[in-house]
């Protein structure tokens, strides 16, 4: 066999399954959004119908907006928590620094669905561990204004360790010599901060950020487990909104308008981090 | 560069060969009977029962498989066309997904004339076929009938000096154990509660609702969850939570409500069979304090009791030997021994009439100082009510728990809350294509 030819029958395993499971599936639903499906096999063409029903529904916007609520709460939240901890951490004084970076980092390694069950737990109103820590009552779960907030800090939780592992590793990656150029300067602690740490940890932070997004727009088992999107609707997500038409009511034309509604959203917010942080502009 | 020789070619062959040997599985398997099942108790049930089936028909082979979201596959599976089992189990708050469309999109064998060839139509709890049927053809053999009760503190009734055969209807219910609510710390919330009752899910709600002859459809597939029964049921159900202050608002099977019944907080759960196997699974610290008596009527001498939950046995349309995997699915669903023996385990009563005459079901049991519970519950089984299931069940079950919750928590008065349900029902229905 001609060498020239050996590479592609490496790569052709990989695309027959990335064309079968991806590409076609990607593109049969943009086929699907455009018709009603009812049934097993029932499908009727429909156009830009699912679109205007998507536009009209509310729940579709209850849906999204407590889905970019999540997503604003992680950034808001989330990303500080794991720089602090990375900055922390990242101090050569601390002793055991390892097993606190191990510990912060594992909630991650957890699935998702019993990290749910532990904070349906601690959130409980009568026996919870949060209620009890606070002296208080408060139904965190079945309050829809506190619903939310409830999801983010489980959130936090579990992916705050997570995020604090590529900061760290965007920590150790700045040369000690800025921080003594700084410090020649006259600058302190929180100017180093600011002036040094901050622009060089400036592509991290954007990785961060823009995946975090992404993340934040797909949430779907926390809540479904946690509180099945209640309550009533107060914390139905987008994917959740998607999983019900497309696996509870085989609404299979509509769940993909939510899902491609989804890209569009993610796929647009992304643009314009990535514009923000300037990702791919040289220097 | 480095010469690779013919590996490249090698590997992609064997790629190529091995891609649809995996994906479309050419050997014979129509002697082997492959049953999925969602629940760990069914599993070791039925593992006990294949050997006895595989030496009564030589050469079949029975592959029971435990799946994980076992709904959502069975759905792929109908929707590809390929890659579903012979037999599954599904769970009756599913089954609605698998009855959209056409009959013949429906995945299922329709079972009827099995059925009644067999002559068994008239042994099951007739009410107990309804959840598996649509358009008077059955799809599923039932597993269970789950006929409530309601699980009280008989010790602290007799304390109180209350007599539970003076409770008789619902109004009886609450002004007997309205002394019970009592607010011993003057926080202005009771202290203990003679009912649980979720505010937030459906569940004791519709079980309420179907004993007093409610539904979400009639046998016509017409919505009647805005009826005057409905409304009624939904108005005392949230005034046992709101005005009475009777029931506490929390659901069954969540931790917090074993740990609040331990505290003696909630002293009576709306009980089908299989939850009084809960109970004394993990409130054992309760022993001996438990009765269950028949469900208050709504009405005096009407019904005294519900049903809640289900599984069904069903024979797919993928299955390659249907016959065969009829005959599993009477071998694993009637047999009185292995339904015996799940009874002692769970107090599932079965749906076949002739099983109830076995003596398990007169043994008295511990956990509820010693009533007799097997023959309360069969007592009561044929009297379950049924409902009628529909194309949009999926959708109308989603809507119901926003209404209920919407009800239970005062966003929306009882009417209003079912009335706006009724009207997306009906809009569902309009908008969509009917099973014929």
């Amino acid at each position: 066999m001609k060498p020239r030819y050996a590479p592609y029958f490496f790569l052709a395993p990989f695309f027959a399954l990335f064309g079968v499971f991806m590409v076609y599936p990607l593109f049969d639903s943009i086929r699907l959004s455009t018709y009603s499906v009812r049934g097993m096999q029932n499908q009727t063409f429909v156009g830009l119908e699912n679109i205007e029903r998507l536009i009209a529904d509310p729940l579709f916007w209850t849906a999204l907006w407590n889905t970019a609520y999540f997503a604003a709460g992680s950034l808001l939240l989330q990303l500080p928590v794991a720089l602090a901890l990375a900055l922390l951490l990242s101090n050569a004084r601390l002793k055991g620094r390892n097993l606190f970076r191990l510990s912060f980092f594992s909630p991650v390694l957890i699935s998702g669905v019993f990290i749910a069950v532990i904070f349906y737990l601690l959130y409980d109103r009568r026996y919870g561990l949060v209620n009890r820590v606070l002296g208080s009552e408060i139904q965190w779960l079945q309050d829809p204004d506190l619903v939310m907030p409830a999801l983010v800090l489980a959130g936090v939780w579990r992916w705050a360790g997570f995020n604090m592992v590529y900061f760290l590793a965007g920590l150790q990656s700045i040369r000690q010599e800025l921080y003594e150029a700084a410090a020649v300067d006259g600058a302190g602690p929180w100017q180093s901060f600011v002036h040094v740490t901050i622009p060089a940890l400036k592509p991290v932070i954007a990785f961060v950020v823009i995946t975090s997004m992404i993340g934040s727009f797909q949430l779907f088992d926390l809540p479904y487990v946690l509180t099945e999107g209640g309550p009533g609707n107060a914390s139905m997500t987008m994917v959740m909104y998607l999983y019900k038409h497309g696996f509870e009511f085989i609404n299979l034309g509509y769940a993909a308008t939510i899902g491609w509604a989804l890209a569009v959203i993610i796929g647009v917010i992304s643009i314009i981090q990535v514009r923000l942080f300037g990702v791919f502009r040289e220097n | 560069m480095i010469h690779l020789g013919k590996a490249p070619l090698i590997f992609g062959l064997l790629f190529l060969l091995a891609f649809p040997v995996i994906v479309f599985r050419g050997d014979d398997r129509s002697d082997t009977l492959e049953f999925w099942i969602f629940a760990q108790t069914h599993y070791d049930e039925f593992s006990a029962r294949i050997p006895a089936f595989e030496a009564a028909h030589p050469g079949v082979k029975v592959e029971l498989r435990l799946i994980s979201k076992l709904h959502d596959k069975l759905l792929a599976a109908f929707l590809s066309g390929i890659g579903g089992p012979d037999l599954s189990e599904v769970e009756i708050s599913s089954v609605g997904r698998f009855f959209k469309g056409t009959k013949e999109e429906i995945g299922f064998v329709d079972l009827t004339d099995r059925i009644e060839r067999e002559g068994i139509t008239d042994e099951f709890v007739q009410a107990r076929l309804a959840p598996w049927s649509l358009g008077g053809r059955i799809y599923g053999l039932p597993r269970d009938v789950h006929p409530v009760m309601l699980l009280y503190r008989h010790d602290v009734y007799e304390k109180a000096g209350i007599d539970p055969a003076s409770i008789e209807t619902w109004d009886d219910f609450v002004r007997e154990t309205r002394p019970l609510a009592r607010d011993d710390d003057g926080d202005g919330q009771p202290d203990q509660y003679p009912i649980m009752l979720s505010a937030h899910k459906p569940g004791h709600f519709w079980l309420m609702l179907l004993q007093n002859g409610g539904g979400m459809f009639d046998e016509n597939g017409g919505v009647i969850i805005d009826n005057d029964i409905a409304v009624s049921t939904l108005e005392f159900y949230c005034s046992l939570l709101n005005e009475e202050q009777l029931a506490i608002p929390e659901f069954s099977q969540d931790p917090a409500s074993y740990a609040a019944m331990k505290e003696g907080i909630i002293l009576g759960v709306l009980a089908p069979d299989w939850y009084i196997s809960f109970a004394r699974r993990f409130v054992p610290e309760l022993e001996g304090k438990w009765r269950a008596m028949p469900l208050p009527a709504w009405r005096e001498g009407e019904r005294r009791t519900s049903t809640w939950g289900g599984t069904m046995i069903a024979v797919t349309r993928q299955a390659e030997n249907p016959d065969l995997a009829w005959e599993f699915a009477k071998f694993a669903y009637m047999d009185d021994e292995a339904l015996a023996n799940r009874y002692r385990k769970t107090f599932i009563i079965p749906p076949i009439r002739s099983a109830w005459s076995n003596p398990v079901y007169t043994e008295p049991e511990a956990y509820l100082d010693g009533q007799v519970l097997g023959r309360s519950l069969t007592d009561l089984a044929p009297d379950i009510p049924g409902f009628y299931l529909n194309p949009y069940w999926a959708e109308a079950n989603d809507l119901l728990r926003q209404a209920v919750y919407e009800a239970a928590n005062g966003i929306r008065t009882p009417a209003d809350a079912l009335s706006h349900l009724a009207e997306q029902v009906r809009a569902l229905r309009n908008n969509t294509t009917e099973t014929e």
